[in-house]
Order: C-alpha cells, then structure tokens, then sequence
C-alpha cells in the first residue's frame, strides 16, 4: 500500500498535477514514515501498522463522520520509508508537507526520528501527531503543532518505579542506562526521585548505547550488592543484559528493564522465558489490559480484530500506532473544520476524558503527554507459563510482588 | 583562457540551478539535501582527488561543524558568523589530526573513520552535558530559517566549486597531483610535499564543517548521530568516484544524478537502493574507476 | 582486587575472541594485500546460519562451526575468481580493493535484510550448554569459555598450518613476496584464493559466538565489526597472525578495564587505540614493515 501510494506521488509529479491528490474534499489524508529497515524497524514497523490497522477499520464503515461538514471522510494514508535515517526523514516529512499536502501528519517511532518533524510541521503549519516520540527536550513552551498520543514524555515514565522503591523500601538501588535522550532522561529522573526520598543509588553510570556485552558491567555491578538494578535500554540492550544477568551466575534480588513490557515476543525469543522469570518491567497494553474504555476498541477487542486481520498478535507498537489512529479520529468527529488548529482545539477538547486501550489521554499546551501511566510490573511463572503481574501501585495491581525474584 | 571560461559557465549554470529550484519544487529539503553533498562530495575531492587521501571518517568534519555551529548559536551568536565558528572548529580539529597524514593509503582511511566515531562519542558522552548537551541533541528551533539556510548552503556551495575551480587551474593543483602521483619526484621537484597535502586537508576540512554548520541550522533539532552518520561519508565517497574524482563536474555531476536516484527510488524501495548501490562500486571498481567524467577524458575531451 | 581480577580474566577471554574475529582478516591482508571491509558481513552471515541451525533444526550453534568452515572456504575460492584478478590489474590494489568490499559489504547488508528481516536475532544462553565455568575462582557464563577456546584454538590451527605443512610454507612465501613466490613456481593464485577462503570461514566461526558477545546479530552489524577486527589487527601487527592474539588481548582487557572504571568512556577506546597505534607505532607493536607514506 505504502509503495503504490508513494509511485502515485510520483506519476502525479511527473504530470505536475500533485495538488489534486489532496483537495479530493471526501478524504482525510495522513503523512506518516515508518523505519522498512535500520536500528528502528522493530518498533517502527509495527507501530505503522496499528496506525493501518485503525484506517481500516474506519474505512471499512465509510470513513469519519465529520460533524462540522455534515460527512464522512475516508481516511488515506501515504507512507515513506525512512530507513531510520534522520536526514531521509527530514526530506520525506518535508515531501508529504510541501509535495503530497497532506492534511495531517503522523511521526515516525521514537525521539529519534521524531525530532526532525517537530521544526518542519511548526514552519508549514501541519498539526504533528506524535506516537512515541518522548524526547525531553520536545515540549518547553506551548505548541499548538505537537501532540503526543501514546505514551508521556520519557522523564515521567519512572515516577511510578520511583515510588515503588522509595514505599517497598528497597534502598539499595543500581542504575545503568544507555547515553541516549530516551534511557538517560529516565535514569536521571529515577535517581532525583530517589535522591528526594534520601535514597542515593550505589551504582549509577552510563555506558554507550552501542554497548552490546554487559557480562562484565553486571558484575561491576554485584559488586555493590544493590538490591535492585535498574537497566534503561533500547531493546538492543535489554536483550544482552537479560542475558549476562542470566548466565553469569550471579543473582539480583530484583532486575528491572523496559522492553519486555513492550516487546515481550522479541524478549522472550531471544532471552528465553528462564530469563525473563521475576524480571520487572514498565507493562504497556496489551500486557496490561484496559479493557473499560470510551472511545475505540478495548484491548481484548483489539487483540481479536487484530488477529482476525491477519496482522498476528499486536504487541505495544501497534496499540500505539492505532491509538494515535484514535486521537485523530475522535480529533475529526469534534472539530469545527480541518484547519490544523481547529483540530487541535478538538484534541484539546477532549483531553483527560476520553480513556482509550492505552488508558487516559490527557495533553498539556506544549505538546506533552500526561494522562497515562507507566505501572510496575513482575514476570511470574504461572502454570509453566510466563505472566506479566502488576505490582504497583495498588489501585491496579493484579497480584503480588516476589521478592526475592525467583 | 578558454578552460577558466568554461569553470565559470559550469559554475554559474549550478548555482543558478540551485537558486531557482526552490520555484519550481516545493520540498526544499531535498534541494538543501542535494546542494550540501555537492559541496560535500567537492569538499572531498579536494582532499581524495588532488592528494590520494581517502578519508572514510569525513563525516568526522561534518558534525564537528554542526555541533560547533550550533553552540554558537544557542550562545547568542547571528546564524552566518556561526557557520565560520562551524568551520574553524573542524579546522582546528583537522590541524590537530595533521599527523595522520603520515599514515598511507587503507590505514589513512580507517583512522580517520575511527576519529570520526571517537569525536561522536566524545560529543554524545554523558560527562559532557553541560557543554554539548550530550546525548540529549541540540534543539536550535528559535534560530529556524530555512530560506536563509538555504541560502547560506549555496553561499558554501559556490565558495568550494571556486576552490576547487582554483585546484583544477593553478599551479598549486598542478602540484598537489605531483605528490599524489610521486611524492619523492615531486619533492626532488621543488614542491613543499608537507606543506601541499596539509593545506588541501585543512580546507577540506573547512568545506565540511560549513556545510555541516548549515545542515544543523537547516534541520534544527537534531542528535548526536544524525550528524556524526557514517552514511554522510559514504555517500560523499560514492558520489565523487561515480562523477570522477580531480575534476570540478565528476562530484558535482555524481552528487546531482545519484542523489536524485536515491530521492526517486531509494525512498520507496531502500533495500534494493543499497544492493544497486554497494553493486555500483564494486562495478565502478572493476570497470570504470576514474569515474563517469573519465569516459570523456578518454577520448581527449577537456572536462572542467 | 575482585573486580579487577574479574575485568582481567574476562579481558583475556574477550581478547582471545577478538583474536578470531580479526585473525581471519589480517591472513586475507598477508596474503592478498587486500583489506576487506566486508570482513564484518561475512560474520553476520556466519552467524545467522548458527542461529537458524539452532531455530528451525533444534542443532547446537557448535555444529555451525564445520559446516561454516566448509562453505565459506567454498565461497571464499569463487569470490576470489570473479573479483581479485581484475583487482589487481587496477592502478593501486589495495585502495581499489578498500573501495570494492566496501561497495561489496553494502550489497551483503542489503541482501541479509531482504533475506532475514531487520529484526535483531540472539540464542538463549542454553542453546550453546548449560550453566556456568568456573576459572581461577571467578564465574563465568559457558558461551565465554567456549568462544574464548574456540579463540585460542583457531589460531593455534592456523599457526600449525603456516608453520608445519607445506601449503602454509607455500603461503607464508607468497606472503613475504609475491613476486619472488611467482617466480619460483609456486601456484601463487590457487594459494591466494584458499587464503582468501580460509579467512572468510573464521570470520563466519567467529559469527557463531556472536549471539553471545556481540549481543545478538543484526544484518547491518558489519561495519561496526570491520572497525574493530581492523583495530585488534593494526594494534597487533598487520600481516602477522601470532600479533593479531596481542592485539586482540590489549583490546580486550582495556575494554573490560574501562568498562569497570569509566563505563561510558569504554566504546571510545577501540578508536582511540587504533589511532594512538597508528601514530605512534605506524607498523603495529610486533611489525617492521613500515607503512608511512
């Protein structure tokens, strides 16, 4: 689909008629880009994916009911392929901007390939839906161009962690992240909070997120007898330090890492299910199952009509790409034309009450993302299978923390 | 002097190109995009074409120009002056690197692709925050401009095709071709060997340090390996060996056609771009290794 | 004393590995005078065969290592006939050859992609044995020791065959000089290319640990590795096998020393060696060809 529709971009340009793609007054028309190959393709193409996903459904009923102009729209999605290179991304986001007019884009997954979107869609005044794209320095002032959909900025994600380990009163606390935005900001975040709470953390260091052994760092770190250790990491690095945990020999009270929460197939192929067993993680849906919603299908409803889809079994990725799906389709319902920022006085209206599969949405004026929360959670063998249990906090756990991890 | 003319008339006929581009094609980033690795791929030529130095790490120059760029214009310094403070920071770094020039051929190429991915991590490190904001990127959206960037890269752009218009034509170049030829003939000879190959190194390196300083600029929000990717390189190398490299249009022309190829398709179907890609150079090695501007320098065609 | 002990041994069988992933290129750079930056490619290849041996057929990624010696062995001698004897014909071999795997280094990365996908492949730590070794006191997972051993024993082998049987002797002559090697009848291009082979299949033997200490295997994983095998080897001595074991030990431990000490400095010390090596000592710690222009 992504490849007709680009070569129809193409044969348009050729015939110098590229304008007459977009003012088809019936569709809506969505840019987006997705990683086909490079370090994001994992978490780019499924997140690409839910965002399809989400088109078809709404195609499949004739589109959007657009209070406002009396009727629907169907949705289009043209789609480039950045490679998750960030110099290919600029250019292509400015290709759907400027050469396909899109009525509204989507970023690419992660910080990484977000950042170059944010500049552009404030230039060309483009409303920029972003999944995934949490990087701390995205949202400083009021931006009426940004919003985040999926998931809060990445400094919020370790509050509930924080607090996990400041009210179990585990105070022997390592921390080892990866030097990106994403992993660092988290880690810093984690050992502030603690810090606060009189807890200074007995390992705390960096190492590049190239790192690909951690056998060595593992051991660097039993060193201090911590009781907890915390790795931030892209999944690349969450893999291997599973790993080193689980060969070395060595035993942690309790690991906590954030991939398994998210891409919990990838981790467990790789790591196997003994690797992951009493592992902490951040779980996201469909691991953590918001089933009570208002708007959109809830997760097991998603999770069949997924399946029945021929797109397999979703994991967090494809949640996020069909909940952002979500914003812009409740966004179209509400708002008084498709100005980008009518839409974005819709989204506005409807921030902190519409509570979706990926639980609450809530935006500030800057872009960021508030409304959900990242629980804590712990792998649980139970049956001879692996089951991911919310520990913390109490209003949503689902059962009880083992500590020791076995 | 016919040949002088003919340099003018291709340059003049690049640039006006360039200017007049954005008229007629809305996505000004692919214009910027394709004008940065003409410079680029004549900023190497410099360097690779008249020397015989390779650097695998030109990259290296590249993001050491946008970061030092960058800083100075979240310190307050007007965009412009900040590219010259993009461009001396990888002068200096290139003086500082002089002593590689004694290395040959393959171990050139790699030390200079290690000091590339060494800068990269020093600029990324977390000790290193306060100064560079370390992994977190750089975040110039106050300074955004794109027409003025865009401008500012054509600026840089016709500056390099003068340069290497300059090496092409005078006897300096002539003498640089010396050297690369026979080092110890061009020494007997009279040339300051030494002298020679560290002036062209350091304005090669001054060309990528400007157009990185544009590129941040133009992009504006960007991390650490945005800038310090190895592909930059890569790409840059394909380029001046496809068009020719010690010629003024071989880079021009192989930056021009290649990039508008990966634009075309590369965007739709990259997998297959990089097999036609890594294909090209092993066929351009075996078959053609002085370039497309070769096949015309054959048959005794002057090409600028 | 304990984690300095421990970042020691861990340095060593680190380095000894490191031995076989650059041994393969420096034979190919001895004999050919070629550098092929597609050294990390064939890594890549050589591991994705241990990972689907173990994957789909349920085969200890051990038994990788034969088959991964026969088949690139095989695929070395026919690379060799369609590339190398234009190569040489060109003006400078050794930077027409730098550029050409290079070219050829993309085209494997692309192909692996279409071929396997983008997504990063690892083994569970139990698909290559059990448990944990013990050395001098200090724990360590199995893969460590056997990828360490498989280290140690390659170029053990290698030495064996440069050294004790005459095809080696054959080798090590066209290594010191081409020309008199041609001169005195020796099948110079039949030597060269089994070289090239045999440099190929312990690149792909090295490819079988990586799931182990490389973290995983990726298709686009091949630079970062030429990078470093071409570290270990210029640190050692380039052309020089037994100096491809020192520099592999000093890469090694320095990168396991600095991982314990200034953990986020550590990823720049590979790059940092080579340069420093490079100024300071242009032929390599165990080198006397002089390489300076």
């Amino acid at each position: 689909m992504a490849k007709r529709s680009t070569l129809g971009i193409f044969c348009a340009l050729a015939l110098g008629g590229a304008t007459a793609l977009a003012q088809q007054s019936s569709v809506f028309t969505i840019g987006t880009l997705y990683a086909g190959s490079g370090s994001f393709a994992t978490s780019s193409l499924p997140q690409y994916q839910g965002l399809k996903f989400w088109a078809q459904q709404v195609n499949a009923k004739g589109g959007v009911y657009v209070k406002s102009l009396g009727k629907r729209l169907k949705i289009k999605i043209v789609a480039l392929n950045d490679q998750s290179s960030t110099s290919t991304a600029e250019t292509e986001y400015n290709q759907l901007i400027t050469q396909d007019h899109v009525n509204l884009l989507v970023a690419d997954f992660g910080s990484v390939l977000t950042s170059v979107a944010i500049p552009l869609a404030n230039e060309h005044h483009v409303l920029l839906i972003d999944p995934t794209g949490t990087g701390a320095s995205f949202f400083p002032k009021p931006n009426p161009y940004l919003v985040l959909a999926a998931l809060p900025t990445s400094a919020v994600w370790p509050d509930s962690l924080a607090n996990f380990l400041i009210a179990r009163k585990l105070k022997r606390v390592a921390i080892l992240y990866d030097t990106n935005d994403f992993d660092q900001s988290q880690a810093q975040t984690l050992a502030q909070k603690l810090k606060a709470a009189g807890i200074t953390p007995v390992y705390d260091n960096g190492v590049s997120t190239s790192t690909s052994n951690y056998t060595v760092l593992v051991h660097d770190i039993a060193a201090t007898n911590p009781q907890v250790v915390a790795e931030f990491g892209y999944s690349a690095n969450d893999i291997p330090f599973l790993q080193a945990v689980d060969s070395s020999g060595l035993k942690f009270n309790l690991v906590f890492t954030v991939f398994p929460g998210q891409l919990e197939q990838l981790l467990q192929k790789n790591v196997g299910t003994a690797g992951l067993n009493g592992t902490l993680t951040y779980p996201t849906p469909p691991l953590l199952a918001y089933n009570k919603v208002n708007f959109g299908l809830g997760v097991n409803a998603f999770t069949r009509a997924f399946k029945a889809a021929g797109m397999g079994a979703p994991n967090f990725l494809d949640i996020a790409g069909y909940n952002s799906g979500l914003v812009i389709q409740r966004a179209l319902q509400l708002t008084s034309g498709l100005k980008p920022l009518a839409l974005r006085r819709a989204i506005q209206s409807f921030s902190g009450k519409m509570f979706t599969l990926d639980g609450l949405f809530k935006v500030q004026s800057s872009g960021a993302q508030v409304g959900e929360l990242l629980p804590v959670a712990q792998f649980q063998m139970q049956g001879g299978q692996l089951k991911l249990v919310i520990v913390y906090p109490k209003n949503v756990a689902t059962g009880k923390l083992l500590y020791p991890a076995p | 002097m016919p040949k002088l003319r003919g340099h003018a008339w291709a340059i003049a006929v690049l640039l006006a190109a360039f200017a007049l581009a954005p008229s007629f094609y809305g996505n000004h980033s692919v214009l910027f995009s394709m004008a940065a690795f003409v410079a680029l791929a004549e900023g190497l030529n410099v360097l690779y074409g008249f020397t015989g130095y390779l650097p695998f790490g030109y990259v290296g120059f590249f993001g050491t120009g946008a970061y030092g760029a960058s800083l100075a214009i979240l310190a307050g310094t007007p965009p412009l002056l900040a590219l010259l403070v993009g461009a001396a920071a990888s002068v200096v770094l290139a003086a500082l690197l002089t002593p590689l020039l004694r290395l040959s051929g393959a171990y050139f190429s790699i030390a200079s692709l290690a000091t590339a991915e060494a800068m990269r991590l020093i600029v990324s490190n977390p000790a290193l925050t306060p100064l560079t904001k370390g992994p977190y990127g750089l975040n110039l959206q106050a300074a955004f401009h794109p027409h003025q960037s865009y401008w500012a890269m054509l600026v840089i752009l016709a500056l390099t095709l003068a340069l290497v218009s300059y090496l092409r034509l005078s006897p300096f170049g002539l003498a640089l071709q010396a050297v690369r030829e026979d080092p110890v003939s061009a020494a007997m000879a009279g040339v300051p060997v030494v002298y020679a190959r560290s002036a062209a190194w350091l304005l090669s390196a001054a060309v990528a340090g400007s157009v990185g300083g544009a590129f941040a600029w133009h992009l504006s929000v960007f991390y650490p390996q945005t800038v310090f990717s190895l592909s930059t390189s890569i790409f840059a190398i394909v380029f001046t060996l496809f068009g020719g490299a010690a010629t003024l249009l071989g880079p021009a022309t192989g930056a021009v056609l290649l990039y508008a190829l990966y634009t075309a398709v590369g965007l739709s179907a990259p997998q297959y771009f990089q097999l036609i890609y890594g294909l090209l150079i092993v066929g351009l090695v075996l078959f053609l290794p002085y370039g497309l501007t070769s096949l015309l320098q054959r048959r005794g065609i002057h090409v600028p | 004393m304990f984690l300095l002990e421990y970042a020691v041994l861990a340095g060593i069988l680190y380095g000894l590995y490191f031995s076989l992933i650059g041994i393969g290129l420096n034979l190919t750079f001895g004999v050919l005078k070629i550098v092929n930056l597609a050294h990390g490619d064939f890594l890549m290849l050589g591991g994705f065969l241990a990972y689907f041996l173990y994957s789909a057929l349920g085969l200890s990624p051990l038994w990788a290592v034969p088959i991964n010696l026969v088949l690139f062995v095989a695929l070395g001698g026919l690379l060799y006939a369609l590339l190398i004897p234009r190569l040489r014909q060109s003006r400078d071999p050794e930077m027409a050859s730098f550029i050409l795997f290079f070219g050829l280094s993309q085209a494997i990365e692309a192909l692996a992609i279409l071929a396997f996908g983008n997504n990063q492949r690892s083994l569970p730590a139990a698909a290559i044995g059990p448990g944990t070794i013990s050395l001098f006191g200090q724990v360590f997972p199995l893969s460590w020791a056997a990828a360490g051993a498989a280290g140690l024993l390659s170029v053990l082998l290698l030495y064996l065959y440069l050294y004790h049987t005459r095809l080696g002797q054959a080798t090590r002559a066209v290594m010191a000089s081409r020309e008199e090697a041609v001169a005195s009848g020796l099948s110079v291009g039949r030597i060269s290319a089994l070289a090239f082979g045999i440099g190929l299949a312990l690149a792909a033997i090295a490819g079988v640990f990586a799931p182990y200490l490389l973290g995983g295997i990726s298709p686009n994983m091949g630079v970062a590795v030429t990078t470093t095998s071409f570290t270990v080897i210029v640190i050692g001595a380039l052309g020089n096998p037994v100096g491809t074991v020192v520099g592999g030990l000093i890469y090694g431990l320095a990168l396991m020393l600095m991982e314990t000490y200034a953990s986020s400095w550590a990823t720049l010390l590979p790059y940092l060696l080579l340069v420093i090596t490079l100024l300071i000592w242009p032929s390599g710690l165990l080198g006397r060809r002089l390489r300076s222009a």
